[in-house]
């Protein structure tokens, strides 16, 4: 029984890879809750006290804050212009769309680290040095290919004759667009939306050439404390974003469904 | 307003994309209640003049009636037309219940009269149970009848197909032409559809216009176009035929002399001596016989086609030109390939073309 062989090792192989990739997230989540200030297994009971001391870390709340205005603003600008370049593309009899298209996503292929140091140069070049708007700038290359990306997939397989069918039914044209577009592309933006809110929210390599010592983005923020001072607290910040993400991972699913998110079919 | 008067209206309406003449000064006339196929081939104008009907596409001049009613600026939203489309556009994040009542909510009817409208439709189309799937969970056929349920909720002047039944496989087109007919005169519908497909134009129609390099080559019920076809194009676009190339010997009184390769045939039409022509017959019209009255030619079989009710018998008359019979089993003996065999048919249902129309 060959086959049944393969599948068993295919399985043994899949599993143990999940909890290669679960296990240190499941440390994070054990150590948050350690009553220690040094973690260690096995734990000796359980406490909440570093999850307190989160608010009142050095400069936290105002790198949360920039960290969700960046992620935010950015990911909202990508969206209603990265749908637009993306109905030029998918649509319009653009000359060189499909240039266009693979430019727009380059940077997503683009090492985070040399996009940083390029757009410090850049900046830096034309006397744009305003630390806030830099990121957002920046922030902006890193979101809009995610943005780009899903939605021209997700006009390829909209139908525009849909348009024209609710137009014939009784719809102003910009009403077809409110009532058969949005919906049909609802899907598309929020997975667009969460990609390019999660890709920014936790960048690093591009943040740290453009962040300076008033505006400093949350991961910045947490390196700089795990190497002052290395304790439970940050397990228990690591921790909250991770179920953050979760709940923001389940609740789409409900919506749209995950295997759409992944792209791996309709 | 009476079953005869005009209900659509095209005037004159031209179209052109570049250098190509969509459209070509197209008039058609339709009364209330008429359901009228635009046949031809792929670019010939017939989506075109759809589209110009819905209002989806602009007509660079020219004028368009419906229900006594100049639309020919008025946006589509507001014509009352209801349009089946080939890939029938279903809304996919809709139920089938919603797609059907689309159109009356954005009428603003009331919930009640929806609900009332929508169950109508559905039930038109033998679709009543399935009013709460998911177009997803569809059949093509299925789509195909709440397209059209969609298209017939909100009660429109004139409904439009266009290719609606192309996406169908071969039997369940066959059953939705002989349905959508019978469909179409109960809820006393003034429809035009769309097709490159001679069958579905003649079953499925009451006035057939054969197009062709955006004009109308000929409006005509199936019968009479197929018994006289106006002009080459429509000959050969619906049926089939013999047709032999000749030259114009003598004219009479709409009836010609024609010398072609195979001998000499007479045929109806008026042209002066010396045209060069076509002439044709219909392969039903041929007969095997002895007898030299008529027109007749004599060749060798090629081929001998059974198809069920008729047998399809192509015989070689020499000098290149070949003769296209259909024998049904009452006709007596069926050829075999290779036999020697006269065929003769009767003037009266011999057709001459101009030559230079050939498409």
């Amino acid at each position: 029984m060959m086959t049944r062989a393969a599948i068993v090792v295919c399985w043994v192989m899949a599993i143990a890879l999940a909890l290669f990739l679960l296990a240190p997230l499941l440390v994070i989540a054990a150590a948050s809750f350690s009553p220690t200030p040094v973690f260690d297994l096995p734990l000796t009971g359980a406490s909440t006290r570093w999850y307190g001391k989160i608010g009142r870390l050095d400069g936290f709340w105002p790198s949360l804050l920039l960290s969700l205005q960046i992620a935010l603003l950015s990911t909202a600008i990508s969206l209603v212009s990265g749908t637009l370049a993306a109905i030029a593309i998918a649509r319009g009899k653009l000359p060189g769309a499909g240039v266009f298209a693979t430019a727009l996503v380059s940077p997503l292929m683009m090492p985070g680290l040399v996009l940083g140091i390029a757009l410090l140069q850049g900046f830096r070049a034309v006397g744009f040095t305003a630390p806030w708007a830099t990121l957002l700038v920046a922030h902006l290359v890193i979101t809009l290919p995610y943005v780009a990306r899903t939605m021209i997939s997700g006009l390829a397989r909209f139908d525009f004759t849909l348009i024209e069918a609710a137009r014939t039914l009784g719809c102003t044209y910009p009403g077809s667009v409110l009532r058969v577009m949005v919906p049909a592309l609802a899907p598309s933006f929020l997975i667009a939306g969460i990609f390019s809110f999660l890709a920014s929210f936790d960048n690093y390599p591009v943040s740290i050439f453009l962040a300076d010592v008033r505006t400093k983005t949350l991961p910045i923020r947490m390196l700089q404390y795990i190497e002052e001072a290395p304790d439970p607290t940050l397990a228990a910040l690591s921790t909250l974003i991770l179920a953050g993400t979760v709940i923001l991972l389940f609740v789409s699913d409900r919506v749209v469904g995950l295997h759409r998110m992944a792209g791996t079919s309709d | 307003m009476s079953e005869s008067s005009p209900h659509l209206v095209v005037r004159g309406v031209s179209k052109r994309y570049g250098p190509t003449n969509v459209l070509d000064h197209i008039d058609l006339t339709i009364r209330r209640g008429e359901l009228v196929t635009l046949l031809g081939p792929s670019g010939c104008g017939k989506t075109t003049l759809l589209r110009a009907i819905a209002g989806l596409a602009q007509p660079d001049a020219g004028k368009v009636e419906l229900a006594g009613r100049d639309i020919t600026n008025v946006p589509p939203h507001k014509r009352n037309v209801g349009v089946v489309f080939q890939s029938y556009a279903l809304f996919p994040h809709l139920t089938v219940a919603g797609n059907v009542a689309f159109g009356l909510k954005v009428r603003g009817m009331a919930k009640r009269e929806i609900d009332t409208a929508v169950e109508r439709a559905l039930s038109l189309v033998q679709l009543g149970h399935l009013a709460s799937r998911r177009i997803s969970a569809l059949s093509g056929g299925q789509q195909q009848r709440v397209a059209l349920a969609r298209a017939i909720a909100v009660e429109p002047d004139v409904l439009l197909f266009d290719e609606a039944l192309s996406a169908l496989d071969r039997k369940l087109r066959e059953e939705m032409q002989v349905e959508l007919r019978r469909l179409l005169q109960e809820v006393k519908a003034t429809a035009i559809f769309v097709t490159h497909d001679q069958d579905e134009a003649l079953t499925m129609s009451d006035r057939v216009a054969v197009m062709n390099k955006g004009r109308i080559e000929q409006l005509a019920e199936p019968r009479e176009l197929y018994l006289r076809p106006a002009s080459l194009f429509a000959l050969n676009f619906v049926g089939l035929s013999t047709r032999i190339a000749g030259t114009v010997l003598a004219a009479d009184r709409g009836k010609v002399d024609v010398q072609t390769k195979i001998g000499r045939l007479s045929a109806l039409g008026n042209f002066q001596a010396g045209s060069p022509v076509i002439v044709a017959a219909r392969p039903e019209q041929l007969r095997i016989s002895e007898r030299g009255e008529a027109n007749s030619a004599a060749g060798r079989v090629r081929s001998v086609v059974f198809q069920g009710s008729r047998t399809l018998v192509e015989v070689d008359a020499g000098a290149g030109e070949s003769l296209l019979a259909e024998l049904s089993g009452r006709d007596g003996t069926i050829p075999r390939v290779h036999d020697e065999i006269r065929l003769s048919w009767p003037v009266t249902e011999t057709f001459a073309f101009p030559m230079e129309a050939q498409a």
